[in-house]
């Protein structure tokens, strides 16, 4: 096994680490303060990649393009609370988690048809195709998705430490009744969440999409890696969906490069799957009183 | 057949064992550093009503919880009919005979009040997924006798008229009578009550005691948390007070009523 | 008479089975006999494809609608059906009639230390895991290649023995029908009983804990196992007679896809009545088939597109509308009536 090899994997991993965790991060806002495992999640991300293409394509700048990709996508993400998962009041955990297939399904359709079967890819944001490092080679866009990820994870601790939105948000997922007993509304707060997972993962689709390319299907095993993610390493704090992101991508990317036998995928997937079982309330310990 | 489908062998059987149906021998549970029951002992006896009576967080339904398995205690051990129990699944110590009403009771909203009550039946009946699937005719002798057990169950508390309806359609105080008759069907030799007099009207109070007393007299051994002392002064044949987990006092209503220590930290104030 | 052979006669009373046959389930299979069975081999393989998809969704009737445990991973399931049942005839020559419940078992084991592992959790998360696990079996199934063909899968399956008077689709069409009502009956009776009233006690998706029925003493864990084993058996079932009809079987087939596919028709049937499986699937696999060939003929568009956002707005409207199922319409017709009437 040379070194380089486990370098290469070790950059891959932290990379699509950054990809799930990015994907977690939009779960976890979502069933933070609601409860509902948004399975919907992974399309967010698709249309992200989808429309930055687009924009590109008729000949937006790349940033301009994005930017509207995530406006678009936050609007998808407002219809999926506003029409799908507001009017089934009082649906149980499972309904609402069937809503969101629906939703998904409508997305993967209409994207279907407007863009078809194939594959979509866009540039890399700096134009360079990849860098040598240590007999190592990495995708030049990698440090843009790990930088991504770092942004967005520091923007959100800001933004649920110190905005009055983010920690009226915390509140609606800590202590719902207590929240709404000091006025804060919990069906804002809801919009709100769902807004946010949808600019998150819109955010994340364009930032990967010069990386693994796009397509209408890509959502749903998106969402499946995200959930695990999500909930390995704990889904009651951010800092464990962070830690699963990187679990999951470490664990993917280390074992197809040193096990290229073809059941890498199956094993890793495995292995994760029997960690998260053996301690389901997720690998990092529960934020003890109020964090 | 079955000894079980006839409530009044069930008791007089437990009737006749010795020692005292339930013991808690220096209890304790602990959630994290909050130490929840404190090194509790006492014994219920075979055909007694034992209220358990203390204020909000002294431990109360946090015993019955251990009394059923649903918990385990840190330290200490409990014994039920002669077995160690403390450390068995929940499910077994209900075939064993205890089982609970909850304070909120729990009915099961997706079935209607007959098929929640004849669920209560479940653990001394043995249909499978063969007999039930094929209806085999020991299945449909079985459900025929549950449903019979069930109805006349209900009749007996006065809510022949609900068969059918589904628990979101009933009144708190018919939602109680339903759990209760639920739990009924168990035939429990040890009826766990957790509240059972709450939100209940002067009337429905009157009731419920009548019931319970009728129970005990039948040789039914009934624990119950209340926190309702005066009611409780009435119903029962001992009282245990606890006290932010711990045991304060023990003995007959009167007794307890005039203990010192239980005037000054709990019913003085 | 001797007491001894008294006995015996009244044990063997007691195990003559009394199948109470739904009078509608009897209809369904006048119907099935009359139906006027086209040359269509079309038609009839839309039919069988209903039927298959029917069965499936009856075990989750039994998992989903009574016990609450969302499974989105029935396709591993299918799967192991459909392959264990094709290996065994490929590799051994044995007859696909033996290969059917030797692959039903087999689901069945394989469900059981799966089913015990994953159902501690209590939740959606289950649905979630169920993904993962499928997941996780469609790579096993296209790496594991020298067994199960890769991605291309296998070919040449044998089909099932049977009266040559008939064509083989036809043959097949009759055989999964009768499964279908065999699996109607069954499950039917398996709601209304002692075992079925346990699974809903189980059921705590909507409010409640796990605790009541453990005082009542239903060992919750039991049956929870039990019911996904159950789903499994019935899915292999499928699985296998789907290999034996198509001869053809890849991966693809056994995907999250079709789990997900295949718990939306149980939903949009009604989750707890076993009539919603085979309602569901006539909806999705007709509207699938309608849209597929008819939508991009005139419309335009990528085929398949059509479908999924069919699938998506039917979904989100009965959910919304009808949460218990179509087959609840009838029950929510009857209550606006008698509301009109006040």
């Amino acid at each position: 096994m040379e070194a380089s090899t486990v370098l290469q994997s070790l950059i891959s991993g932290l990379t699509l680490g950054c990809i799930y965790a990015a994907l977690g991060l939009g779960l976890f806002v979502v069933y933070g303060v609601t409860r509902v495992l948004n399975l919907a999640q992974g399309e967010f991300v698709m249309l992200g990649g989808m429309l930055t293409v687009s924009f590109c394509s008729m000949g937006v700048p790349l940033l301009g393009a994005i930017v509207l990709a995530v406006i678009v996508t936050i609007i998808s993400g407002a219809a999926l609370y506003l029409l799908v998962i507001r009017p089934a009041k009082n649906a149980s955990g499972s309904t609402l988690a069937f809503l969101t297939v629906g939703f998904a399904y409508a997305i993967e359709g209409t994207t279907l048809l407007v863009w078809g079967w194939e594959y979509h890819s866009l540039t890399n944001f700096l134009g360079s195709s990849s860098i040598h490092l240590w007999g190592a080679t990495i995708f030049g866009q990698a440090p843009w998705v790990v930088g991504m990820t770092v942004l967005m994870v520091v923007g959100l601790f800001f933004f649920f430490g110190r905005t009055m939105v983010g920690k009226a948000l915390r509140a609606c997922a800590d202590e719902p009744l207590g929240a709404r007993s000091v006025g804060i509304s919990i069906e804002k707060m809801a919009l709100l969440s769902f807004m946010l997972a949808a600019g998150l993962g819109a955010v994340a689709g364009a930032t990967i999409t010069p990386l693994t390319m796009t397509a209408y299907n890509v959502g749903m095993p998106l969402t499946i890696k995200g959930l695990l993610a999500a909930f390995l390493g704990g889904i009651h704090r951010a800092e464990g969906v962070i830690l699963g992101g990187l679990l999951v991508g470490l664990a993917e990317a280390l074992s197809a490069g040193l096990m290229p036998t073809g059941y890498h995928d199956a094993i890793a997937l495995g292995i994760l799957l029997v960690v998260f079982l053996s301690r389901p309330q997720g690998l990092l310990p529960a934020r003890s009183g109020a964090g | 057949m079955n000894v079980r489908r006839d409530m009044r062998s069930v008791l007089a059987v437990a009737r006749g064992g010795h020692g005292p149906l339930v013991e808690y021998r220096d209890v304790s549970v602990s959630y994290g550093e909050l130490l929840a029951v404190n090194n509790v002992s006492f014994a219920v006896e075979r055909g007694e009503i034992l209220c358990v009576i203390g204020p909000n967080g002294a431990g109360k339904t946090t015993l019955l919880r251990m009394t059923n398995g649903l918990l385990r205690p840190t330290a200490g051990e409990i014994w039920f009919d002669g077995l160690r129990v403390d450390r068995m699944p929940a499910h077994r110590i209900a075939a064993l005979g205890a089982t609970q009403v909850f304070q909120d009771i729990q009915l099961f909203e997706n079935m209607s009040v007959l098929d929640n009550v004849m669920t209560g039946a479940h653990g001394w009946t043995d249909t499978g997924f063969v007999g039930a699937s094929l209806r085999l005719a020991s299945a449909i002798d079985e459900e025929r006798w549950m449903r019979r057990a069930a109805i006349q169950q209900l009749s007996a508390l006065g809510l022949a008229g609900l068969l059918h309806e589904y628990p979101s359609a009933l009144s708190w105080g018919e939602q109680k009578l339903v759990g209760l008759a639920r739990a009924l069907l168990c035939r429990p030799i040890l009826l766990l009550l957790d509240e059972p007099y709450g939100g209940l009207d002067t009337e429905e109070i009157d009731r419920l005691s009548r019931t319970l007393k009728t129970l005990k007299r039948e040789g039914m051994t009934i624990l119950m948390v209340e926190h309702l002392t005066d009611i409780v002064m009435d119903v029962a044949d001992r009282v245990v007070v606890l006290h932010y987990g711990e045991k304060l006092a023990e003995g007959t209503p009167d007794t307890v009523r005039e203990d010192e220590r239980v005037i000054a930290t709990y019913l003085g104030d | 008479m001797s007491p001894i052979v008294d006995k015996a006669k009244q044990r063997a009373a007691r195990l003559v089975p009394m199948p109470r046959v739904p009078r509608a389930a009897l209809i369904l299979l006048v119907v099935i006999a009359l139906l006027p069975v086209t040359d269509s081999a079309y038609l009839l393989s839309i039919l069988i494809k209903i039927g298959l998809h029917a069965v499936i969704g009856m075990g989750l009737i039994l998992l989903t609608g009574l016990a609450g445990q969302v499974s989105l991973g029935q396709g591993v399931f299918y799967g192991t059906g459909a392959y264990v049942s094709a290996l065994l005839c490929l590799r051994f020559g044995i007859s696909p009639w033996l290969a059917m419940p030797l692959a039903a078992a087999a689901s069945g084991l394989l469900a059981a230390p799966i089913g015990r592992a994953i159902l501690r959790l209590k939740g959606i998360i289950v649905a979630g895991v169920t993904l993962t696990v499928n997941l996780i079996f469609f790579y096993l199934v296209v790496s594991v290649s020298d067994l199960t063909g890769g991605a291309t899968g296998l070919s040449q399956i044998p089909r099932f023995e049977y009266p040559k008077f008939m064509s083989y689709t036809t043959f097949v069409f009759y055989a999964v029908w009768l499964l279908v009502i065999l699996c109607l009956v069954l499950t039917t009776n398996l709601v209304a009983s002692r075992v079925g009233r346990a699974l809903k006690s189980v059921n705590v998706l909507g409010i409640g804990t796990e605790d009541t029925p453990q005082v009542l003493g239903i060992d919750v864990m039991h049956f929870k196992v039990a019911a996904y084993v159950g789903a499994a058996v019935f899915a292999g079932i499928a699985g296998s007679v789907y290999a034996h009809h198509i001869s053809v079987i890849e991966p693809h087939t056994f995907s999250v896809q079709t789990s997900v596919l295949v718990a939306i028709m149980v939903v949009l049937g009604g989750v707890t009545n076993p009539w919603g499986a085979i309602v569901g699937s006539a909806l999705i696999v007709g509207l699938t088939e309608l849209l597929r060939e008819v939508a991009p003929i005139i419309l335009g568009g990528p085929t398949g597109s059509y479908e999924l956002v069919a699938y998506g707005v039917v979904l989100v409207l009965t959910l919304l509308f009808l949460p218990d199922g179509l087959c609840s319409l009838p029950a929510r017709i009857q209550e606006w009536k008698r509301g009109r009437r006040l």
